[in-house]
């Protein structure tokens, strides 16, 4: 059996494993931003701005309408009363009904903010 | 086979106990040495080269999150506070919310691998970096906590072996676990434990309302499991229910073990993928303790008055549906519940291990190991000197102190250039103080003390305010003394990876501040 024929030697491969794509057409931005020029600072501080707008107005909404359950309740206790077939309105409202609510602010949080990156890109291209 | 519901039916079988522990055991340990076989680096360690998929990552968060409070301790509420104690999932769940909106994109960006290292390339402030890295380590050991009490439950109710016998077995496997395969082979641990967790509580729960349809028994006896007459203690107040919301919700966003997963996406907009896709698989958890506490307000009431109501998921589908049956299904739900508290302990000790071995150990795959152990074991030692309390409550007292000391350090550092290390100290000491200074108080004061008590038992609603406070006013006095240095990046802000993506991840002001 000649050397060749040996398998050959076990190697440790250490480097990371990622998903990402490739460079290419997006490096000029990476490069622009890591050169902090005036046009690169005003751009990341619009995403950075509308990002966090975006952010507050969901939360916002959600803490008004989550708040407005208890209050609700208290205020008028009558409600504890109601019920659809068995079950009392508010433990449907608070074991079920929050639910699609959370995932509701969540998807539109999460494709907003990806508009908002998109656009980001967008303009940072044309320059 | 009905003569396994021993002692009035406050026990099981012994035999299933034991198949179902070692079950889990087995399968954990066997994962994470599977886990063991493909880390190999440092960074596959703490933040598993940050090269887990969404799907995976969003299992394993779902894993390590729903601990003991959720599979025993909701259930076990219901049953003693009814609808009041279905706030505990809505703010774990809407915990998530905020999580994705304010936090997930921009710290995975910036590029640390623990909170104390946001903190230290944030402020670059060592003092800064010391006192959240003990407060990170407080808060995961009083977290542990509860995980190792649930333990004891279950051990005690499931098997015939000593109470201290289930805190030590979940502190031995996850010590194996995480010492052999660190932050990547935890993650399939926990993606693993998040479905086992979820059939363990569907399963038993679609048969028992099956059999009680079948026998045209009462499943919510029209509608009375849900009067408030079966409640035993008295309905909490306006100013409770909020302060619980406040302090859920906010908590969540400095949990340890929940920040450190964001640190295993690859980029930015994965992680907010994975915290969607949390938030979608913590809804439908939800569901089911929900429906075995309404179940237990019916059919084991009992459980209430004799001091053991977080026993309500174990022990009900052996109630309803006895016989072999009865016997897997409990032997199931037990399983599940030891995934719980082994994959929250677990998650937990690898965030601690991470903080611990980078300010003590120099940060090595060896320090790693010593500080996994040392992070188990101070829980075990707590756990085994204390009493049970309700799970799910002890649970609410960890997340009201996170939500005034880390939840404003993460949410100022990351939106507010103004943050400066004397603010970031103050306030967080501030939230700490208050924060425990008024629950241990309410402990001391036991159930008497009146109306004020209530106001120190749940002290989020003022202490989240005040530490928040604190912290922007401390930081705007000394903003003159020490200003932030002019233009360019902020000390330890990474640059842009050249590798950019086509669609950068939000740049958070810890990247390259305007």
């Amino acid at each position: 059996m000649s050397p060749e024929d040996e398998l050959p030697r076990r190697v440790r491969v250490t480097a990371p494993r990622t998903t990402g794509r490739g460079s290419g057409a997006t490096f000029p931005v990476a490069r622009e931003l890591a050169e902090q020029s005036e046009v690169g600072r005003v751009f990341v501080a619009s995403l950075i701005r509308s990002q966090l707008r975006l952010a507050l107005v969901v939360a916002g909404g959600f803490l008004v309408i989550l708040v407005s359950i208890p209050v609700l309740l208290s205020l008028f206790p009558d409600i504890h009363g109601v019920t659809v077939l068995p079950v009392p309105v508010s433990w449907l409202l608070l074991g079920l009904g929050v639910y699609p609510l959370v995932f509701g602010c969540a998807l539109l949080y999460v494709r907003s903010a990806t508009r908002n990156e998109h656009r980001f890109q967008d303009l940072v291209d044309d320059e | 086979m009905s003569e396994t519901l021993l002692e009035g039916g406050l026990r099981l079988d012994p035999v299933i106990g034991y198949a179902a522990l070692g079950l889990v055991a087995l399968t954990t340990v066997l994962i994470g040495i599977y886990g063991l076989r493909i880390s190999r680096t440092t960074g596959d360690f703490y933040v598993a080269s940050r090269t887990v998929r969404p799907w995976w990552n969003a299992s394993a968060i779902g894993g390590e999150y729903l601990s003991a409070a959720s599979f025993l301790g909701i259930a076990g509420l219901i049953l003693v506070s009814g609808a009041d104690a279905l706030w505990f999932p809505i703010g774990y769940t809407a915990g998530y919310l905020m999580l994705l909106l304010f936090v997930a994109a921009p710290l995975r960006r910036s590029g640390a691998y623990t909170v104390p290292d946001f903190a230290h390339s944030r402020l670059d402030s060592l003092l800064v970096r010391r006192v959240t890295g003990l407060l990170v380590v407080l808060i995961g050991w009083l977290y542990i906590v509860p995980q190792l009490h649930g333990a004891a439950l279950t051990v005690r109710i499931t098997t015939d072996l000593p109470a201290w016998a289930g805190p030590l077995a979940v502190v031995v496997v996850v010590c194996l676990s995480v010492m052999t395969g660190g932050m990547r082979s935890i993650t399939f641990v926990q993606a693993f434990q998040y479905w086992l967790k979820l059939t363990a509580l569907a399963l038993p729960v679609a048969f028992v309302v099956l059999r009680l349809a079948a026998d045209r028994a009462p499943v919510t006896a029209g509608g009375s499991a849900f009067a408030p007459e079966l409640d035993t203690v008295p309905d909490a107040p306006l100013y409770a229910t909020l302060s619980l919301v406040v302090a859920l919700l906010f908590g969540t966003l400095g949990l340890p073990h929940v920040l450190v997963r964001f640190y295993t996406n690859p980029d930015g907009p994965s992680a907010r993928r994975t915290t969607l896709i949390v938030l979608g698989l913590l809804s439908v958890f939800y569901l089911f303790p929900t429906v075995y506490g309404i179940l237990g307000r019916i059919h084991t009431p009992e459980l209430a008055a004799a001091g053991t109501a977080d026993a309500t998921v174990l022990l009900l589908p052996g109630r309803i549906l006895g016989g072999t049956a009865g016997d897997l299904l409990s032997a199931l739900v037990t399983a599940g519940a030891f995934a719980a508290f082994l994959s929250t302990t677990s998650g937990l000790v690898v965030s601690l291990a991470g903080v611990i071995s980078q300010e003590f150990f120099a940060g090595t795959v060896r320090g790693f190991r010593r500080a996994a152990l040392v992070s188990a074991c101070v829980p075990l030692l707590l756990a085994l000197l204390t009493d049970s309390l309700a799970l799910a409550g002890s649970v609410g007292s960890v997340f009201a102190f996170t939500a005034s000391t880390l939840c404003p350090l993460l949410l100022l550092g990351i939106w507010w250039r103004g943050l400066t290390d004397a603010g970031a100290v103050a306030g967080m000491l501030t939230g700490a103080v208050l924060c425990g200074g008024a629950i241990a108080t309410a402990g001391l004061l036991g159930a008497g003390g009146g109306p004020g008590r209530v106001v120190l038992a749940y002290p989020a609603l003022w202490t989240v305010p005040v530490a928040f406070g604190t912290m922007a006013l401390v930081s705007r006095a000394r903003r003159a003394v020490h200003p932030p240095p002019p233009g360019g990046c902020w000390p330890g802000c990474p640059p842009p990876s050249p590798a950019g993506r086509r669609h950068p991840g939000t740049p958070g002001p810890s990247r390259c501040p305007p």
